[in-house]
């Protein structure tokens, strides 16, 4: 873990020449402690993170409840300011309003305007960026679109439900469409199909050149769209690198194999004791709960009415 | 109404206590910088103290650099959203029913109906639009802090300049589409109020000089008048309940018929125009003071009656064109009694208006006889023709009124008290030439223009506390400075001891102990240095807050629109200035404030 650390931290020597053009995030011995009132130390809530997000990656924050994932995209933002340390984005500090130019941010609620309705909370944050009205105007409309609102967009959001909420959230973050997207808790509040469509629409991001950064604690959802993740643990980082090679066991193989017959598993028991190896588990393996229910809407959708025939 | 606030002199407010408050601020804000670099010194070191300061600076000016206004209007245009969808328009519905059910409790038999229904709507609109003011201000931006909304606004480029900016013009702009609806239907409920007409009741002959007929109107609106009518068919009622109305006859013998015009100075704008005033002693030597009669009113100075002594007020600017007809002198003089003598009578005294050249032709104008009402305006017209007393041999002749006025235009009116051993108290602004009326409706809007101001002004305060009070707080916060505002002189008078009884803790010791205010206090020389010790640091915060805040009460010009004077470009100069000037440091303030919070926190 120490030496992953060390490749991502900016003193690394083999990576500074790539990495001044193409650092995106960077933060350097970054740390924040919550006090009370009287300034007594409450919560060190980050302790001396070194991170470094390049342009066009997946970057996934993980962890448990209150592990310092959303103080650091606090951070980022300069919504919270460092106790000590510094956040860098695209090279300036994290207090420069100028930067948030080029980001987009999706808070872990969708805070928005509840008496404004979908067309004028976006019209609203277009013109935080002083967009022309025009453009504006169809920027707009192509956000509404995508996000699939277009049937309640003259709705007041107080009459949203939560993954309507988040949709519309998702489209004032991308709303100047932006360089740099911060996801706090992407797929919280959305149904499985909702989450798959975020999760597509990450990947999409990053196949337009974007830079992602999310913080999560659903482990399948980073693991689906994450090229690199930071676990957190207590303010701490526990591990960093690439997904891919984080999760693969380097010590079991594992053989998938289809239309095999009882003989021919036994043989290859016999195969495995013979070479010394130990047998974990053989057995037909399980879909995630997820492919599974997706399956189920998809097939409902082809043929409406009649009850899943889905084995499994 | 007395003009003892007084509508300071342009230059002298602008060069006197402007410029000096404006070096104040600027050096608190020096001194805020130089605390902020000492605090930070004190943390990190001198290096590290400069360069946050410098930073926070630096910052500023990138800031005013990128300023953009449709951002600001962007977000002005979400404060007017946000309150129209809390129905804040709903006061205007509460003020519509106030006006409506006002018959009930406004008294209709009152002197002078117009000053109190001026009064009325306007200390109405007042009180609820600075009301409207303190909620909308004071609880948007701490529910946007709470809700998190503020966090998809300032992770975008937005300055904190123009959230704040954004939401003082919002919320001002809704305070103005409240207040210009209540404005219009004040006009029209004051004039539709007073509107009224009578007929005649009876009428008979008379052959008393012009006057052929004499007669009584109808009762209407709670009174009645009597009225003359001259010979060229023309003629005027008496002055009831302050207004009087124009007869014309049609007609003739059995068949005339008597017609009343509406009712004329009830809603009127008087300018006055204020002369210069100095003093002759009993002596007739030349004193910078009357004579002091007591405490009762230091502001007034006295002359003695039946001496020589007395109040010169010096005109300018009095030439044929601005009066071809001569001019109305309005004097609100008190008398103070050494003798009660008949109450029921005023006392007299006499005018003299006097050339200010020694070498005029004409030096001095017949003494003008009359009696002064106390507590009221009383008016003497100075006709054109005039009689004066003749230079050489002081006989009495027919002369022009500007003979009396010297090359500059100027013109010295002498006030004398007329009986002896009683005397006349009078300031500088207690008699004035009446110039041509302005505009009823131009001074009401004036007089709302001081009730926006105060509203934009609530506004600013409401918003600076709510960047970093949580709503409640700021409320309070603002209120306080409400209260604080309108009662500054008084606060002001306690903070410097001109109001007897000490500062807060040993006036309350007083209260408790029941205790004169003119008596020392007995409890021995300790316990009384500690109270009086508290008492001045107080009194030394109550100071400084009373300075600092606005003075709400000079923004208040309900009562010039009320008792029908015109409100003075000058005094609205002012006021605008004024205000501005608050406004725009408040949002400093209120800037800084919110830059520096931590919003996540």
């Amino acid at each position: 873990m120490a030496d992953q650390v060390a490749e991502a931290a900016p003193s690394s020597a083999d990576d500074k020449p790539q990495a001044e053009s193409d650092v995106v995030i960077e933060t350097r011995n970054l740390s924040k402690v919550y006090r009370d009132f009287w300034g007594r130390q409450k919560v060190q809530a980050l302790k001396a993170l070194d991170l470094e997000v390049r342009k066009g990656e997946i970057f996934g924050l993980l962890g448990p409840n209150g592990s310092g994932k959303s103080t650091t995209i606090k951070l980022l933002l300069g919504l919270l300011f460092p106790t000590s340390g510094e956040a860098l984005i695209f090279g300036r500090d994290s207090s420069d309003v100028g930067k948030n130019e080029r980001i987009g941010y999706l808070p872990e609620e969708s805070y928005l305007y509840k008496f404004l309705n979908a067309v004028e909370t976006l019209d609203f944050y277009g013109r935080l960026f002083d967009m022309p009205a025009d453009v504006r105007a169809d920027r707009v409309n192509e956000l509404i679109t995508m996000v699939g609102l277009d049937w309640a967009k003259r709705r007041q959001l107080k009459e949203y439900s939560k993954g309507m909420t988040r949709r519309i959230g998702l489209a004032q973050a991308l709303i100047n469409d932006p360089e740099l997207v911060l996801l706090d808790e992407p797929t919280s509040g959305l149904d499985p199909l909702g989450t798959r469509e975020m999760k597509d629409l990450i990947l999409r991001l990053r196949d337009e050149g974007k830079t992602v950064v999310m913080c999560s604690h659903l482990l399948a959802d980073v693991q689906d769209v994450c090229d690199r993740i930071a676990i957190l643990h207590q303010g701490e980082l526990k591990e960093l690198g690439r997904v891919d090679t984080l999760l693969t066991v380097k010590d079991m193989t594992q053989v998938r194999a289809e239309s095999l017959t009882k003989e021919a598993e036994e043989e290859i028991r016999a195969v495995i004791e013979k070479h010394g190896g130990n047998l974990v588990a053989m057995e037909n393996p399980t879909t995630t709960l997820e492919e599974l229910f997706l399956n189920i809407v998809r097939d409902s959708d082809e043929k409406p009415g009649r009850r899943s025939t889905q084995d499994g | 109404m007395t003009f003892d606030q007084g509508i300071p002199d342009f230059g002298e407010w602008l060069f006197g206590g402007f410029v000096v408050s404006l070096i104040r601020v600027a050096l608190l804000i020096v001194g805020g910088f130089l605390i902020g670099f000492l605090i930070s010194s004190a943390r990190r070191g001198p290096v590290e103290g400069f360069y946050s300061v410098s930073k926070v600076i630096a910052s500023s000016v990138v800031d005013l650099i990128n300023w953009s206004v449709p951002r600001t209007i962007a977000m002005a245009m979400l404060a007017v959203q946000e309150a129209i969808r809390r129905r804040v328009l709903i006061a205007f519905v509460v003020f519509v029913v106030i006006i409506l059910f006002a018959g009930w409790y406004l008294d209709v038999q009152s002197d002078n109906p117009a000053r109190l229904y001026l009064s009325f709507v306007l200390t109405a609109s007042n009180y609820l639009v600075v009301l409207l003011a303190l909620f909308l201000s004071t609880f948007s931006l701490p529910a946007d802090i709470k809700n998190r909304t503020i966090y998809t606004v300032v992770t975008k480029p937005v300055r904190s300049w123009e959230i704040v900016l954004g939401r003082i013009l919002g919320f001002v702009t809704v305070g103005t589409m409240l207040l210009v609806p209540m404005a219009i239907v004040s006009y029209f409920f004051v004039a539709r109020g007073l509107s009224h007409d009578h007929t005649v009741a009876q009428v008979e002959a008379a052959s008393a000089g012009d006057v052929t007929h004499e007669g009584e109107t109808s009762f209407d609106s709670h009174h009645r008048h009597t009225f003359k009518m001259y010979s060229d068919g023309t003629g005027e009622t008496d002055v009831v309940t302050s207004h009087w109305h124009q007869v014309t006859k049609s007609g003739d013998g059995d068949s005339a018929a008597y017609e009343f015009g509406p009712p004329i100075g009830l809603l009127q704008a008087r300018v006055p125009v204020f002369g210069s005033l100095r003093f002759k002693d009993r002596a007739g030597a030349d004193t910078a003071k009357g004579i002091n009669v007591g405490h009762e009113w230091s502001y007034r100075s006295y002359i003695e009656g039946g001496t020589l002594a007395a109040a010169i007020w010096t005109f300018e600017g009095v030439t044929p064109q601005r009066y071809p007809d001569g001019f109305d002198l309005e004097m609100n003089l008190r008398v103070f009694r050494t003798f009660k003598g008949d109450m029921e009578k005023g006392i007299l005294g006499s005018i003299v208006l006097r050339n200010p050249d020694p070498s005029a032709k004409v030096r001095r104008s017949e003494a003008i006889n009359f009696t002064a009402k106390e507590f009221s305006s009383d008016k003497q017209t100075i006709p054109k023709s005039i009689r004066v007393v003749d230079n050489q041999d002081g006989s009495i002749r027919d002369g022009d009124l500007f003979d009396l006025v010297d090359s500059e235009g100027q013109i010295e009116v002498w006030v004398q008290c007329g009986e002896r051993a009683q005397y006349y108290g009078m300031a500088e602004r207690d008699v004035y030439i009446l110039d041509h009326d302005a505009p009823f409706i131009a001074n009401l809007a004036k007089g709302y223009v001081g009730i926006w101001l105060q509203m934009v002004m609530v506004t600013a305060f409401g918003v600076m506390f709510s960047t970093f009070l949580s709503g409640a707080v700021a409320m309070m916060a603002t209120l306080s400075s409400i209260v604080i505002g309108y009662f500054s002189t008084f606060i002001l008078d306690v903070a410097t001891g001109t109001q007897q009884g000490g500062g807060p803790l040993e006036a309350l010791y007083r209260i408790l102990t029941q205790s004169n205010v003119q008596v020392d206090l007995e409890i021995g020389q300790a316990p009384t240095s500690v109270i009086q010790g508290f008492d001045m640091v107080f009194m030394m915060f109550m100071r400084a807050m009373a300075g600092l805040l606005p003075n709400y009460s000079k923004f208040s010009t309900t009562q010039y629109v009320a008792y029908g004077y015109n409100i003075d470009g000058t005094l609205l100069s002012i006021q605008l200035i004024t205000a501005f000037c608050y406004v725009f440091g408040v949002s400093l303030i209120a800037y800084y404030l919110l830059k520096n919070r931590e919003i996540a926190a």
